[in-house]
């Protein structure tokens, strides 16, 4: 058997750090120029990274640069409902004023939606949460920026790696059942301001005796 | 060696010996390993959240199983009590201690039927209860007993990263001469399928007549496809252990049983699948064990009439290979299908480790036992090319798996065939589609294709083909109506009259029908081997399916073997 070249974990610790402060029930968008992008219940929070290491605040910029870079606004909002990715994709993009949308799980897997698909359909799905590193992010912000103005990009390639379930498969459930501790039924998707800002790197810790 | 070197310097790295870094580096260290958490269901097989087994029969009727009443049964419990277990003998089995039915699995002395006769009357509970009480041995034991048919046997993968029909044709054809019984595929592309189908059809029937072929796909689609002829058999429906998991793929235990009698109504062959895993893995396993959950499946894909069951974790080995036991239970899933006389298609068959001592570890319970089908599948190419997401042996441990064979004097279903008996039935292969292409005007194969895919490891080796004319096709073989036996015509009028013979002779069975017989394969010679004709009549030593006579002649060749006679030649 061929052994594939498996992803390395990465623990990455990031050089930012990730604000996201509530800002009441999110409504639909008004602007056509905009894509939502969909957090799951404990992304940002009680997570920080994917399911590799990625930091949550490099996901979140890279996603905002791509659909920055296309002059395309964005808005993020938290489902805190459901932690099934279809749901909070196709909510982000029902509340998007594009219809596009982008939905994003603590673990990094990430779907682009458009309001009229079937729950179950989408524009593009990452399935494989281990294979998504910083470069794919900013290019699926990208994608989804580009579908927001009507375009048809050529869809970002979503990997395959064989081994990557003996790898990463448990982990995956596990990350799943945490997730789901943080669902709260019944509740409205909520605003986010979101704030990224680079750390002190040259602070030391102070050590009290 | 002083504190100071076990925790390192503070702010810097932690010294660690050299021997660590070794082990650290080791591929086994590259699976992912968790604790259990039996709350939410991550866990084997020993849980306190598992039910209590019990039944009680009321006018002919189960109205108690596993300690809830008829009113609080689930749909699963419902369909398990009304259609899976035997009412007029389930409290006589029930009476019966864990220990004692486990101890009636491992004795050769105890028929295999009389061990049904029991088993047709336990609850999921009481099996699971039977299965905690034996350890691996015992559960292998057991299996080489329960296994339903004599003659055990092995099914490949045979796909294409690129969805490349020729590939296909030239795959099925090499894996049918080594020896699989069945052949199964996937695409990349789904629209694909029909073309990639009728590859593999053809590549069996060429490789070798009466090797069954099936296609997984949605399963309208696949049912379509083996309507048509264009597959012979079935097996990618699948069932799960709770009701949410179910209903969250829009599916009931009665809308799959309606499914199943769909296939039995044209003769074809079909089984269920499910595995340990998958309920907790979409976070919905109501905090039981992974294996009580499986054994629920097992006794709905018997309530549902269907002759077997895939099972062995299938696609979420990762979560049952994480925990402790996880490979024990992984084991008592076959075991168990098989106490309940289904055909067992034994899993090994997605990338299971990193460590090739592990994923032999993992398949040499279902190996050394013997099952119907020990991989569910082998994938016959490179795993790049395994569009199952890879399988726990590729087409790179053909040598390895015979070697195994011989070693152990063991039947896994496989054999060592000279490099130019491959040769030549990959090129009539992909010449026979090259045929059938032209003849059904689906886009041309070039020689060119031919000739490189002879020689070809997988899908990399291979030039493009034109994929937006493969799938105009595609399209047109459903548009058109075309089925088994317009391949049948094909062939004939493009002078492959052997293989149109083949293919005929496998089509002909779903008038027969005798493929709805438990774990019914096709010989070489188009004998059914079945559980009524080939039946399991291992009683202990000396008893039972051992390889002897022409198959064990077959099985000691290798790639090298010295001759005794002239040790500096190879023998033949």
């Amino acid at each position: 058997m061929t052994d594939s070249s498996v992803s390395t974990p990465v623990t990455l610790s990031s050089e930012r750090s990730l604000a996201l402060i509530e800002c009441g029930n999110a409504s639909i968008g008004r602007r056509n120029d905009e894509v939502v992008i969909g957090i799951s219940p404990a992304f940002g929070n009680f997570f920080t990274k994917t399911i590799t290491g990625v930091p949550h605040v490099d996901v979140l910029r890279e996603l905002l640069a791509g659909i920055e870079e296309q002059g395309i606004q964005a808005r993020v909002v938290r489902l805190s409902s459901s932690s099934d990715l279809a749901v909070i994709a196709q909510t982000a993009a029902r509340l998007s004023g594009s219809g596009i949308g982008v939905g994003i799980l603590s673990r990094g897997t990430t779907m682009i939606h458009q309001k009229d698909l079937a729950r179950l359909s989408n524009l593009e799905l990452f399935p494989q949460s281990p294979l998504i590193d910083l470069e794919m992010f900013r290019s699926i912000g990208r994608n989804a920026a580009q579908y927001a103005k009507g375009e048809f990009p050529v869809p970002v390639p979503p990997g395959n790696d064989y081994m990557a379930r003996p790898r990463w498969q448990a982990k995956a459930a596990l990350l799943h059942l945490k997730e789901m501790e943080f669902i709260k039924p019944g509740t409205q998707p909520v605003e986010l301001k979101v704030e990224i800002s680079a750390r002190q790197m040259s602070a030391r810790p102070v050590v009290t005796p | 060696m002083s504190m100071a070197h076990v925790a390192g310097e503070a702010g810097q790295g932690a010294r660690t010996s050299k021997r660590s870094q070794i082990l650290e580096d080791r591929p086994v260290n590259l699976d992912g390993f968790v604790e259990e958490w039996p709350e939410v269901g991550l866990v084997a097989m020993d849980s306190d959240n598992d039910p209590a087994p019990s039944v009680r029969v009321e006018d002919g009727v189960i109205v108690e199983m596993d300690g809830r009443q008829h009113a609080d049964f689930d749909f699963i419990d419902q369909f398990i009590a009304d259609r899976a277990i035997n009412p007029s003998v389930t409290e006589r089995a029930m009476a019966l201690s864990a220990v004692e039915i486990a101890h009636m699995l491992i004795d050769p002395k105890i028929s295999r039927d009389e061990v049904i006769a029991i088993s047709q009357g336990l609850t999921p509970a009481k099996l699971l209860e039977v299965a905690k009480t034996m350890n691996v041995v015992e559960m292998m034991m057991a299996l080489q007993k329960m296994r339903a048919r004599r003659t055990p046997s092995n099914q490949g993968h045979t796909c294409s990263a690129r969805d490349n029909p020729v590939q296909v044709v030239a795959e099925a054809a090499e894996a049918a001469l080594r020896g699989f019984s069945e052949l199964e595929t996937t695409l990349g592309i789904a629209r694909y399928a029909p073309l990639v189908a009728i590859a593999q059809q053809v590549g069996a029937q060429t490789g070798r007549g009466g090797v069954l072929t099936q296609c997984a796909l949605e399963e309208a689609t696949e049912l379509d496809l083996g309507m048509r002829g264009i597959t012979t058999y079935a097996e990618t429906i699948s069932v799960y252990g709770t009701e949410a998991v179910f209903v969250d793929g829009d599916d009931t235990p009665w809308s799959k049983a309606f499914l199943a009698s769909a296939y039995a109504s044209r003769g074809i062959k079909m089984r269920f699948t499910s595995g340990t895993g998958s309920e907790v893995l979409m976070g919905g396993a109501e905090g039981k064990s992974m294996l009580y959950l499986e054994i629920r499946c097992i006794l709905i894909a018997k309530g549902a009439g269907v002759q077997g069951l895939q099972n062995g974790s299938i696609s979420c080995i990762g979560v049952p290979g994480a925990v402790p036991a996880g490979i024990r239970a992984v084991v008592a899933e076959n075991l168990i299908a098989s106490t309940v006389d289904l055909e067992c298609a034994s899993g090994n068959d997605q990338s299971f480790s990193h460590s090739d001592m592990r994923r032999t570890a993992r398949f040499l319970p279902q190996f050394l036992s013997g099952t119907d089908l020990i991989c569910s599948g082998y994938s016959a190419t490179p795993n790049y090319d395994d569009m199952f997401a890879g399988s726990n042996l590729d087409a790179e441990d053909f040598d390895d798996w015979n070697v195994l064979q011989r070693d152990m004097q063991v039947d896994g279903g496989l054999r060592h065939v000279p490099e130019a008996e491959i040769l030549a039935v990959r090129g009539k292969a992909a010449r026979a589609l090259q045929g059938v292409f032209s003849y059904l005007d689906l886009p041309p194969i070039t020689d060119h294709e031919i000739e490189e895919v002879i020689y070809a490891h997988g899908s990399k080796d291979l030039p493009f083909r034109d994929v937006l004319e493969d799938l105009k096709g595609a399209q047109s073989i459903l548009d058109r109506g075309i089925t088994g036996l317009d391949l049948v015509k094909a062939l004939e009028a493009t002078g492959f009259r052997d293989v149109a013979e083949n293919l005929l002779a496998v089509l002909r069975q779903r008038v027969a029908g005798d493929l709805l017989q438990t774990s019914a394969i096709l010989d070489a010679d188009f004998n059914i081997l079945a559980a009524v004709n080939d039946a399991n009549d291992y009683a202990g030593p000396g008893t039972g399916y051992r390889p002897t006579g022409a198959r064990w002649e077959e099985m000691k060749r290798l790639r090298h073997v010295m001759s005794a006679a002239d040790p500096e030649q190879e023998a033949v």
